[in-house]
């Protein structure tokens, strides 16, 4: 499983550390110490591998990346393979310049809050959860959309947003469940739009979509 | 800028931010955090705090606590938060909980009634941000109060909610794995669930449970192959590819787990074979993934039985990977390299250049890996270069811990290989002098039995030399500076022991190093303690020899200072050493034979020579003795327990089961009167820990035995070669030595000191004369491709197939009938179209099925995949992962025990499903396209058409 994530920046100040199990605040900030004083060791041109044994038990490694001026660092014991961690650290990202634009480690220091979000869409209890950056970056949307929506725009407006939504995360959208949809966009046929717009704007902008395609094409 | 996440934090925290980021020293962080605090302790606990700002103060909180100052004082907030009805302050909520408190804090107990009520919750955002907190934040004790909602979370409509109930089982089962363990069959059903994404989530728990116990889940095998091959071959929905590879992490999860299915199993390994060389065949190298999951299948045909094609794709692959320039692959290509020469070690000869390359890279974590690679190839006839490289490297870093790792490897390989004596000797001082600290004491003990003992063989010359050199070295090696303790202790005792045995040396000389170490160490009990004893041994041998004995002034002056030491053990050693100039010759050998540490001595447990002595006492009118049991029963319990923490193997709970009586041993009486003359002086603590000879027997309590190590197997090992090498290697240079079950006559030459030296200064010369990597090589590998492989690569593959066909048939013969529709076991995956079929085997188990179907699978022609016509091109797979939300509909399900699974997720849909005017049909026509493919995208708009109309 995967033991932790930690994001800092070249000098060694934390921008995000996430420990799949808990580890006191102490510890947490000695790790970071050793983890930055093994890395600020490391030449240029070398592998992103860390035998991390003696920090976190046997078996244990960290694979590091750099990005910019931050470091990416993930532990993980012997169940995952340091390869594949390489991508899933691509992955994560990938999704933090999805949802940044151009992420820079300015955004993660100001939003480590939606960082955590995005994050806890890959890795859940210390399982990859999710590889794909889309299926991630949409996910995170409809946690973040509904507080946007719901913070009095108008219905307008709402539709609007949805509908870019829609067009962003067409691939995830048909993913979706559809019977769910369909199910919606009846209802949101017989009701009005309104009532149900709240509860997944994207999901039911698209049923209602979806429905009338399926029916009238 | 950061703003635009759209997270809307306010200026405040901007401005945080920025002061700390430009602070310039640590102190002035500090304090700007404090302040920090301060404003945020006084605003939380504010009851007027509006709870858009109360969710910012919150994260605020965060932020200090990752910056590492405390914030338990909003621990409560974050608590409360997580009550909050708006899903954006329950999911902050949620996180400050999760990054804050552990699963046994009291706090938790306050948020599980809200993790209860929010896993039902109406919106899935709601339900997946509670089990995001359930992964974290419940533990053994809570597990049950939300194990029922979590299982029922399994049927949920959204994929994402049933992928992360997956994830939170399987939390449950590492946190507490009897808690669920009535559930796995769960994760089993999960397998065929209709999205790939909950399929590969399946696989995690799955992966798990089978590292566990694999043979529960032998018969998954099949199923696994099954979905690899689907995977393999773009199946799955184009959303899942990845740097155009077919979902390459679940590849790498199913490699993983048929690595484990496969490992010592012939037959599961041959239903194997195919798929993992196509995957092999198959993987872009070029790409990062790629890689990944070739090194994958590498692993997974190391631990597979072997397969000599396999065998050479793998090590084509390493071969690559050892060639590439990136540092990774190298990395991965030495690690597969360890896995392979397991099972091939001539595949390592390939690459000798290779491997030196990596061990001479600057970089230290493909080092090590090199070294691991050179620690599992190491045999007799390597073993010098090894070591010595290892040694080197040893003495070059800083690193405790792998300093300790190494220096233990080191004296793992010298004890199973080393070719001769001296050689042992040499490198086991090399070892002690720069890491004796670090390794296990019990190492220190090892190479005192071995000196005293010798080959343990009838060739007392060979123990002699041995001792002479042991003795010829340590004197050398004691001036040093700053020798570990552990190393010391060594020395003094092979000085005593065997200083003036060969009569090389006078005694006087060597009790004047002993004082000289004693005097030298003044803070060190044990090493004084050591010495001390070395000197009461010699002044005793020259006394038992007759020799005339004069106290030297040094030893005087030492004997007196301990006389007044605090260490009571320092102050009987003293005066035992004393009262020895006191005793005539005879005595004197009675107490210290001569060479005598291997004897045993036969200890009267019974006392029994005191009883005239006891007797005389009792008639005089003594107390008679009570049973130490028998004491304690009126003694405080405090009595009881420091008595207990003496002697725990005769008053502790004992969980091993009863040993057999011995019958020598009545009683377990402390071997009074050998303690105090002990020829190893230790400290009291431990004298259990010694497998010294003379005292095994008397203080062989319970656990004496497993405590003296591997020693006698190694003893064997490394006297006599326990295995038989085809032919002692005499390949190449001279470095590479046989084990010698007898001395030879060159190496009995060399117990002069001079021969000796010189025989290992030249050997150790060449060691370093061969800087280039060719010579190197060849002492490295040379050898190895004399060794036996112990498992040669079988060449049986016809039987691969027999057997594949067998199995299909007899599957085919226990399921005919049910694989009209391929793949439907789980009863929730049934379809509407055959209610009848699923009816009629309610009692068979789904799994077996499963499998059945899968392999049938492979066999039925397109055509028997029912009513949906044209969907042929994907049939076995899509209708495996066709959807299933349908199932909704239909009442019909056969399995009792997923009533309680199907049933809740039923009911609150159907009446909805009544309402549209024709919804029935639309759903009808819904199902049809669902058959047809997951992803009803532009790849089949012929179908569509047809389906349609």
């Amino acid at each position: 499983m995967i033991r932790g994530v930690i994001i800092m920046n070249d000098q060694g100040k934390p921008r995000l550390i996430k420990f799949y199990e808990f580890q006191p605040p102490e510890k947490q900030q000695e790790l970071v110490r050793s983890i930055y004083r093994v890395l600020c060791s490391r030449a240029e041109n070398v592998s992103n591998f860390i035998k991390a044994d003696s920090l976190f038990g046997p078996d244990v490694r960290l694979v590091y990346k750099t990005f910019a001026t931050l470091y990416f660092v993930f532990i993980f014991d012997k169940s995952e393979n340091e390869l594949a961690v390489i991508d899933l650290m691509q992955v994560f990202v990938e999704t933090l310049n999805k949802c940044f634009r151009e992420v820079c480690e300015l955004d993660i220091v100001f939003n480590f809050y939606k960082v955590h979000t995005i994050l806890d869409e890959i890795i859940m209890g210390g399982q990859v959860l999710e590889t794909s950056s889309e299926e991630v970056a949409s996910a995170v949307d409809a946690i973040s959309r509904p507080l946007s929506l719901s913070l009095s725009l108008p219905l307008s407006l709402r539709v609007c947003v949805c509908a870019r939504a829609l067009v962003s995360s067409c691939e995830w959208v048909l993913r979706c469940n559809r019977h769910l949809l369909l199910q919606l966009s009846l209802r949101v046929l017989e009701h009005g739009a309104q009532k149900y717009l709240w509860l997944n704007s994207t999901e039911c902008f698209f049923s209602s979509l979806y429905f009338l395609l399926f029916r009238f094409v | 800028m950061g703003s635009q996440g759209g997270f809307g934090q306010s200026k405040e925290f901007l401005d945080l931010i920025k002061s700390i980021g430009e602070s310039r020293s640590k102190a002035e962080e500090d304090r700007i955090v404090l302040r920090e605090v301060e404003t945020l302790k006084v605003r939380l606990n504010d009851p007027n705090t509006p709870k858009y700002k109360l969710k910012e103060y919150i994260i605020r909180l965060l932020y200090v606590e990752m910056l590492g100052h405390d914030a338990s004082f909003g621990y409560i907030h974050a608590v409360k938060m997580t009550h909050d009805e708006n899903l954006l302050l329950k999911r902050t909520g949620y996180l400050a909980v999760t990054l804050f408190l552990n699963e046994d804090h009291d706090l938790i107990i306050l948020i599980v009634n809200t993790i209860q009520k929010d896993l039902k919750s109406d919106n899935f955002l709601v339900v997946c941000a509670a089990l995001n907190a359930v992964c974290r934040l419940i533990n053994e004790e809570t597990i049950p109060a939300v194990l029922p909602q979590v299982v029922d979370l399994l049927g949920h409509q959204k994929e994402a909610v049933r992928k992360k109930a997956v994830m939170a089982l399987h939390r449950f089962s590492q946190k507490a794995p009897g808690s669920v363990s009535h559930l796995v069959s769960n994760f089993r059903k999960k397998l065929c669930d209709n999205d790939p994404g909950v399929m590969g989530a399946a696989l995690c728990p799955l992966f798990d449970l089978i590292n566990a116990d694999v043979d529960k889940y032998k018969d998954l095998a099949v199923s696994f192959v099954n979905i690899l091959k689907q995977v393999a071959e773009r199946r799955l929905p184009k959303s899942y590819d990845y740097h155009q590879m077919p979902a390459p992490f679940i590849q790498i999860k199913l490699l993983k787990i048929l690595s484990l299915l496969g490992t010592g199993d012939k037959k599961a390994s041959e239903q194997m074979y195919t798929i993992v060389g196509d995957i092999m065949r198959k993987c872009d190298s070029t790409s990062n993934i790629g890689n990944a999951i070739l090194y994958e299948s590498i692993c997974c045909v190391s631990s597979l039985h072997p397969n000599p094609k396999l065998l050479e794709a793998a090590a084509d692959a390493i071969a690559k990977f050892l060639k590439s320039d990136s540092h990774n692959l190298k990395y991965l290509g030495i690690d597969a390299l360890t896995r392979l020469i397991k099972i091939n070690p001539e595949i390592a000869e390939q690459h000798q250049l290779a491997v030196i390359d990596c061990l001479e890279d600057p970089d230290d974590t493909l080092k090590r890996k090199t070294f691991d690679l050179l620690y599992k190839m190491t045999s007799s006839s390597n073993v010098e270069v090894i070591v010595d490289r290892m040694i080197e490297y040893m003495i070059s870093i800083n690193d405790s811990h792998y300093k300790t790792e190494i220096a233990s490897r080191c004296v793992e390989l010298a004890e199973q290989f080393a070719p001769n004596n001296q050689w042992f000797i040499q490198t086991m001082n090399k070892v002690f002098e720069h890491a004796a600290d670090l390794v296990n004491a019990k190492v220190a003990h090892n190479l005192m039995k071995l000196i005293a003992e010798g080959f343990g063989e009838d060739d007392d010359t060979a123990d002699s030399q041995l001792r002479s050199s042991a003795v010829e070295s340590y004197l050398r090696i004691m001036g040093e500076p700053k020798l570990p303790s552990a190393f010391l202790q060594v020395i003094c005792w092979v000085l005593g022991e065997y200083g003036i045995a060969d009569g090389k040396y006078s005694a006087s000389y060597i009790i004047g190093k002993l004082c000289d170490v004693a005097e030298a160490h003044p803070d060190d009990d044990t090493v004084k303690a050591y010495a001390v004893t070395g000197i009461m041994k010699i002044y005793s041998f020259e006394i038992a020899s007759g020799n005339p004995v004069d106290l030297l002034p040094e030893c005087q002056s030492l004997i007196e200072e301990m006389l007044a030491s605090h260490s009571t053990d320092l102050q009987q050693r003293a005066y035992e050493l004393q009262s020895i100039f006191t005793l005539d010759a005879r005595a004197v050998k009675k107490i210290m034979p001569m060479d005598s540490t291997c004897d045993d001595i036969e200890i009267d447990k019974n006392l029994s020579f005191l009883d005239g002595y006891v007797q005389q006492a009792i008639e005089n009118g003594a107390q008679p003795y009570i049973p130490e049991s028998e004491r304690l029963g009126i003694s405080s319990i405090s009595d009881f327990r420091s008595h207990d923490v003496h002697e725990p193997s005769t008053h502790a709970l004992r969980f091993e089961a009863y040993e057999l009586p011995k019958p020598s041993l009545p009683h377990n009486i402390p071997p009074v009167l050998a303690s105090s003359t002990e020829l190893v002086p230790v400290e009291p603590s431990y004298v259990i820990d010694i497998p010294h000879p003379t005292s095994a027997p008397s203080a062989s309590d319970t656990g004496s035995s497993e405590l003296k190590l591997r020693l006698d197997g190694v003893q064997k090992k490394w006297g006599r070669p326990t295995y038989s090498s085809p032919a002692p290697s005499s390949s190449s240079t001279d470095l590479v030595k046989v084990q010698n079950e007898a001395p030879r006559p060159d190496s009995a030459s060399s117990s002069k000191p001079k021969t000796r030296d010189s025989s290992y200064d030249s050997r150790k010369q060449q060691t370093e004369i061969p800087p280039e990597k060719q010579r190197l090589a060849a002492s490295l590998f040379g050898g190895s491709s004399k060794s036996e492989g112990r498992q040669p690569p079988s060449q049986k593959n016809s039987k691969t197939q027999n057997h594949t066909s067998d199995k299909s048939r007899s599957s085919k013969a226990s399921a005919p009938d049910t694989a009209v529709k391929p793949s439907q076991p789980p009863p929730d995956l049934l379809d509407l179209g055959e209610p009848s079929i699923a009816s009629s085997v309610p009692s068979v188990d789904p799994f077996k099925q499963f499998e059945g179907l899968f392999d049938f699978t492979q066999e039925t022609t397109p055509a028997s995949t029912g009513g949906v016509d044209g969907a042929s091109k994907d049939s076995d797979f899509t209708s495996l992962f066709a959807d299933m939300s349908l199932s909704a509909q239909s009442n019909i399900d056969p399995n009792p025990e997923s009533n309680g699974l199907g049933g809740s997720k039923v009911e609150p849909t159907s009446p909805q499903l009544n309402k549209g005017p024709n919804l029935k049909e639309a759903l009808e026509k819904d199902a049809l396209v669902r058959q047809v493919g997951v992803t009803p995208s532009g790849q089949n708009p012929n179908l569509f058409k047809d389906l349609l109309g």
